[in-house]
């Protein structure tokens, strides 16, 4: 909605050096481009601002926006493209399409269910995995590839931004790598985590999913329901009020993910306790200039066509399993003017697609230890070992090696023996970073990787304490029962991290999704209804003649039982308002004694003291985060 | 999470295949049993609720009589280990605290087998170390299986481990007819074997079918 310059992430620009780019290609290492995707139906709808065709015929270099997209997508091993146009469009779209070569078709519908009702169609025959998406998308080969090529991803989507939201991308709600909810021109979501930058890509096992979610959603797009007009409008005001207020320098920041308020498709509706629908100022108090206006207007005239949006909420509101691939710092923009796609080309080329997906590569979810004092080297390890060609399993299988080197050394129970385990121990939890990124970084994804990764992780870790336990008894200070304690306390947690996610994902599994006639989502009729009872319990008070701030929270007489649930989702709330703290949410990442941190108090003990005390701060470490994160475990199940 | 774990979890797997809850929970025949045997009411309870008293017996147990606990009490704490967390495999996976059951299993698995290694005396301790670590493997392959394969180890494997509950009863008798280093040393070699033979295989398996997918998509792609 604001300026498209605005839509890109401020980032500073290193010298210009495109992977795909003729300098570049030397020096990219190997990735892998296997065919993940089998067709691409391509959504040439949009119209674009100046009039005359659509967005996705702008012109682009020699050729156009679609025929750049439709590039990339061949160059992933896409085989076939089907664009869906408009009928007055057709011919110029199909003399493109000759112009892209290859398997493209064409197909023309006069709405966007007959849009949907072609999506159907397409994805009911054929086999192998099926990506939607817009025509007039500009972005990196890479960050398609990232969703496209990830065998890890079967049905899911590129996702964008953090808090903030994205003119032309509508907001998402994802929880444990998963959508739950997701908002369309007609949808609303509760509480949004992310932006939907258009790309849905549908793995083979969806694709009948797919296909009932078009077809139901074209039905009702037909004649559209009181609610979904309603939501429309409501959007409309919205999107205006996000304009005006950045025309006023009050505007949200797109600048870096942090920022806490609600961008303008967080919902103002969205914010459990913050305004709703009928707090946004009326239209009229709203003055914009002519180029905004004319922004406004080209927004609120692509959204009935927004069908990747509604197909997306259609997949989630019938129970599909959808993930997310993040854009990460990569370049983004759906460029419906000529203007945004000359600001598109100047960002675009101007980013060093090698250093973003490097810094992607590292895990974001990652410890203090790992982040600080592994990730910035092991990261350059990654990209040497990617130029020499070698695999993630090979780094693993190298890392494992060094593992039982340390233990070896360890169990030796003499001084040098421990500092010399000490510092291979390092070394292995470093080439245990490196695989990952390796991997992150080139794509090469395998089931077995992961597998062989996790297991030879707790293979070192193991084989590290039978190594100073062999040790200690050499030295003459048997240690077992504290090696036992040590290895089970370990097992233990890492069994109650794996419950409590499976856990969480049977939770997400069993909420049922509304049918997708409904605007809200179900958490957002929840707080819908929360308001309402507030609203009727102030008017009630107000009808008494008292104040309504001396209500009590609730509408019914507190029971206990609602005064300590309420205490105790205080408390919860409070627990995550100090994340905002960039100390005290690695301080309680480091209390949690992640793998970095158990590696790192390993060496230093053995180096610096004996195995005896190595388990015992274990031990003690452990059992302090064991109940630590029990604790918070139990609080969030019980209140939720 | 990987998409072959959510397979797995998912509405249509739920049915066929036992939750992800239960595999993690790695009970055998007499858990299992136990498991049926509770009455109807009981077993809509959370599991968390028959699994934390067995467990909690068995903590008391070592709190007060440690490695000194004579035999016949040691026993009767196992019984009740057993009988309890055992139990706890026909109640609810479904409820809020679901998600607590499976890492008190182990704890009371693994507090157990090391326990009794302590009742035969130090010298037992690096056997008990020993079979935790194969044990380890296989119930971090357990996870790790069901989420990068979507699969769970051959039934046989599953048979020949016994269960938590079974490998408690054995370890015990191992006490008891006096072969206990030895006879841990031996398990644990034996269940390393399998163990991590089977997963061997399994991925020759599961990457040999890959290969051929992938071999028929380069020869579509060359037409």
């Amino acid at each position: 909605v604001t300026s498209e310059v605005r839509q890109t992430q401020t980032q500073t620009v290193d010298p210009p050096r495109a992977l795909t780019g003729a300098t570049g290609v030397a020096a990219a290492p190997r990735r892998r481009t296997a065919a993940p995707v089998a067709a691409a139906v391509v959504l040439a709808t949009a119209p674009a601002r100046d009039g005359g065709g659509p967005a996705a015929l702008l012109p682009w270099e020699d050729g156009t926006v679609l025929s750049r997209l439709l590039g990339q997508l061949s160059g992933l091993g896409v085989r076939e493209a089907h664009v869906l146009t408009r009928p007055a469009w057709r011919g110029a779209v199909e003399a493109e399409a000759e112009r892209a070569g290859g398997a493209v078709r064409v197909h023309a519908a006069g709405a966007v269910d007959g849009d949907l009702r072609r999506i159907a169609e397409l994805s009911a025959q054929g086999g192998g995995a099926l990506v939607v998406l817009y025509g007039d998308i500009v972005t990196h080969r890479e960050a398609l590839a990232g969703l496209l090529a990830d065998p890890r991803i079967a049905t899911g989507i590129l996702a964008g931004g953090g808090a903030t939201a994205r003119p032309f991308a509508f907001r998402v709600r994802g929880r444990r790598g998963r959508l739950v909810s997701a908002a369309s021109p007609y949808h609303a979501v509760f509480r949004p985590t992310a932006s939907f930058l258009g790309v849905l890509k549908v793995g083979p096992g969806d694709r009948a999913a797919l296909a009932d979610a078009a077809e139901r959603v074209a039905a009702v797009t037909r004649e559209l329901p009181p609610a979904w007009r309603d939501e429309l409008d409501r959007k409309a005001r919205m999107w205006r009020y996000a304009l005006y207020r950045a025309a006023h320098g009050e505007q949200y920041s797109d600048a870096d993910g942090d920022a806490d308020g609600p961008g303008p498709e967080a919902d103002a509706l969205g914010e459990d306790d913050g305004g709703e629908a009928d707090a946004l100022p009326a239209s009229g108090a709203l003055e914009l200039s002519d180029e905004d206006e004319a922004r406004l207007r080209e927004r609120t005239a692509a959204a009935p066509d927004d069908a990747v949006a509604m197909l997306l909420v259609g997949m989630i509101r019938s129970g599909a399993h959808v993930s997310l691939s993040h854009l990460r710092a990569l370049y983004w923009a759906r460029t419906l003017s000529a203007g945004a796609v000359d600001s598109a080309r100047h960002e675009i080329t101007g980013y060093d697609e090698d250093r973003v997906l490097l810094d992607s590569a590292v895990k974001a979810s990652d410890g203090f230890f790992t982040t600080f004092f592994v990730s910035p080297y092991s990261r350059y390890l990654a990209r040497w070992a990617a130029r020499r060609g070698f695999t993630p399993n090979q780094v693993t299988t190298v890392s494992v090696l060094i593992g039982v080197l340390a233990a070896a050394a360890f169990a030796t129970g003499e001084r040098w023996g421990l500092i010399a385990g000490a510092v291979l121990l390092q070394a292995a939890f470093t080439t245990d970073c490196v695989d990952g990124q390796l991997a992150r970084y080139t794509r090469q994804f395998s089931k077995l990787g992961a597998w062989l990764d996790s297991v030879f992780d707790r293979t070192k870790e193991y084989a590290a304490f039978a190594g100073l336990a062999i040790g200690a008894s050499r030295a003459g200070d048997p240690v077992w029962l504290l090696a036992c304690s040590a290895l089970a306390l370990q097992s233990v947690r890492h069994m109650a991290d794996f419950s409590y996610g499976a856990g969480q994902q049977q939770v997400i599994g069993a909420t049922g999704q509304p049918p997708v006639e409904q605007s809200g989502d179900t958490w957002s009729v929840a707080a819908d209804a929360r308001r309402a009872a507030r609203r009727a319990e102030i008017e009630a008070a107000a009808a008494a003649g008292r104040a309504p701030a001396e209500l009590p929270e609730t509408a019914a007489p507190a029971a206990p039982g609602d005064r300590v649930h309420g205490l105790l989702r205080g408390v919860l709330s409070a627990w995550h308002v100090v994340d905002r703290l960039g100390a005290v949410r690695w301080l309680k990442k480091m209390i949690a004694f992640p793998i970095g941190e158990r590696f790192a108090a390993i060496s230093l003990t053995a180096a610096l003291f004996t195995p005896r005390v190595t388990f015992v701060v274990l031990l003690a470490w452990g059992g302090f985060a064991s109940l630590y994160t029990l604790a918070g475990r139990v609080l969030r199940s019980v209140v939720r | 999470v990987s998409a072959a774990a959510a397979t797995a979890t998912g509405p249509h797997a739920a049915t066929e295949r036992p939750s992800t809850l239960a595999v993690y929970r790695d009970d055998g025949p007499l858990a299992r049993a136990l498991g049926r045997a509770l009455p109807r009411e009981i077993a809509r309870r959370p599991s968390v609720l028959l699994a934390l008293p067995g467990v909690l017996g068995l903590v008391a147990a070592l709190a007060v009589g440690g490695a000194d606990t004579p035999r016949g009490a040691a026993a009767a704490v196992l019984a009740w280990l057993v009988a309890w967390t055992g139990a706890s495999s026909g109640a609810s996976h479904r409820d809020r605290l679901a998600w607590a059951a499976p890492p008190l299993v182990r704890l009371g698995e693994y507090a157990g087998l090391v326990w009794i290694a302590t009742l035969h005396g130090g010298a037992a301790e690096p056997a008990a170390f020993a079979l935790l670590c194969a044990l380890a493997f296989r119930h971090y392959d357990l996870v790790y299986r069901l989420r990068h394969q979507g699969a769970t180890p051959a039934a046989w494997v599953d048979a020949l481990s016994l269960g938590w509950e079974g490998r408690l009863v054995l370890a015990f008798v191992l006490l008891v007819v006096g072969a206990l280093p030895a006879a841990y040393f031996a398990w644990a070699a034996l269940l390393a074997v399998v163990f991590v033979g089977e997963a061997v295989v399994s991925w020759v398996r599961h990457s040999r079918g890959q290969r051929t997918v992938e071999y028929e998509d380069e020869e579509d792609e060359g037409q």
